[in-house]
């Protein structure tokens, strides 16, 4: 008999919940994440035009991350977490 | 000095019914792996006279810490002998560096390998292949160091084809991808040195890279000569609008052609800058930039690389043979840079 040691991560358990759903769209204030893909800039401000015209969205505004393989920078979240109500981060390709 | 293991144990018949039970539970490349015994990998941590819990490294947006146990476990799966233990240390250091920017190269369906470039004294004292052959397969240090860091992605950073590594073509450098630069024989200073470091020191540079490509010139006697194929043959590579790091090899021939004329690795890098940039309009009508072709766009050239020394450059390589190579970097500068740390042996 051998014994083998495992070499893989051990799981840490953490909590995570989700940021309460808004409900309704109407007059909230949307955060477009643009995360740099080609064309993602395009299906978000398209994503945020429905929104406006379809289910009164009062305004968006795009903020754009340094690139594709990065969070969302801490000052862009603060921002984004004070100005809007809710976000969307979208992909391009 | 080691410890204690803390991993999980797992108990087998025999070594025959360790590998298949390594591969059975995911934790090979698909090749035959070394069972990781509590004392193997004991003598891979003292050959680093490393605690078992040391942190080598973080991965933020993986939240996972890599421990020098791990690493270790790893690096007794790929075959390492315990001396090639502080290369691979450092080569994991290396891309847990935010510059390097493990959550891109590490998931990306663009497929890039861990390129290993190892500078100084240990590349000879562990017989790091820096000559013939050079990406091929024969030496046990560059087809295990490679494999153990490669295993730590999958294993610990849990970089699974299919699940968090979405490469969509990768290739065979994801197995191992170790080169040494072949100092003896270089007419310029290492790369190492280039980048701050001793001669004395030993280090590794990780780049996030592509498959090497290999360019032909039988023809030329000159510098000039030489550098003019590579150029067009580099013009248009990679992630041509990305702008990312590249790697230049040249290998012996060209090499001391290079010397012949007293080009510097300066300019050389200068020269490729210089040669291997594209007009908007040709980016645009091959589809590689968005929009129409606007008038000036002809005149309007963007260079391969941000700047000149995003290109790096070695000798290494077979001494006989009219070849040199190019790597093109993954993504772009801006995602994921060559970084160099330290072999602590």
């Amino acid at each position: 008999m051998m014994e083998l040691l495992d070499p893989t991560a051990e799981v840490v358990p953490q909590a995570l919940s989700y940021a309460p759903r808004v409900g309704s769209l109407q007059g909230k204030r949307v955060a477009l994440v643009d995360n740099t893909k080609f064309n993602s800039d395009r299906l978000l401000q398209k994503v945020g035009d429905i929104l406006k015209a379809q289910h009164g969205v009062a305004e968006t505004r795009v903020w754009r991350k340094r690139n594709a393989g990065v969070p969302v920078d801490e000052s862009a979240l603060a921002e984004i977490r004070t100005t809007c109500d809710v976000a969307i981060a979208g992909i391009g390709d | 000095m080691a410890g204690t293991l803390t991993s999980k144990r797992h108990v087998v018949a025999d070594d025959a019914d360790a590998v298949e039970f390594c591969h059975a539970r995911g934790w090979t490349d698909g090749l035959p792996v070394i069972p990781p015994t509590p004392d193997r990998v004991r003598a891979m941590l003292e050959a680093a006279r490393l605690d078992a819990q040391h942190a080598v490294t973080s991965i933020a947006h993986r939240a996972v810490t890599i421990t020098a146990e791990k690493v270790a476990i790893n690096a007794v799966l790929a075959g390492c002998k315990p001396e090639y233990m502080p290369v691979v240390l450092a080569a994991v250091e290396g891309i847990g560096d935010p510059a390097w920017g493990y959550h891109g190269p590490g998931t990306s369906t663009g497929g890039a390998a861990v390129l290993v470039v190892v500078n100084g004294p240990i590349a000879r004292a562990l017989d790091i292949n820096a000559g013939d052959n050079l990406f091929g397969p024969g030496w046990r240090a560059n087809a295990t160091i490679g494999r153990a860091v490669r295993l730590v992605m999958r294993n610990v950073c849990g970089s699974r084809p299919g699940t968090l590594d979405r490469a969509t073509l990768g290739h065979p450098g994801r197995l191992s991808y170790v080169i040494a630069e072949n100092e003896t024989e270089s007419p310029w200073p290492p790369l190492h040195v280039e980048r701050g470091f001793r001669p004395a020191q030993s280090t590794v540079t990780v780049m996030a890279a592509e498959a090497p490509h290999q360019f032909y010139n039988q023809l030329s006697n000159t510098a000039e000569g030489i550098l003019t194929t590579l150029c067009d043959d580099m013009r248009i590579s990679g992630n041509v609008v990305g702008q990312p790091p590249y790697l230049v090899i040249l290998a012996g021939e060209h090499t001391r052609t290079m010397a012949q004329d007293g080009w510097t690795k300066a300019q050389i890098r200068q020269c490729i800058f210089d040669h291997t940039q594209n007009s908007l309009a040709h980016l645009k009508q091959t589809h590689r930039l968005a929009g129409a072709v606007q008038p000036g766009d002809e005149a309007q050239l963007r260079p391969l690389v941000e700047s000149p020394d995003d290109v790096l450059v070695i000798a290494a390589g077979g001494s006989v043979g009219a070849f040199s190579a190019y790597i093109p970097g993954w993504g772009s500068k801006r995602s994921s840079q060559a970084v160099t740390k330290e072999v602590r042996a």
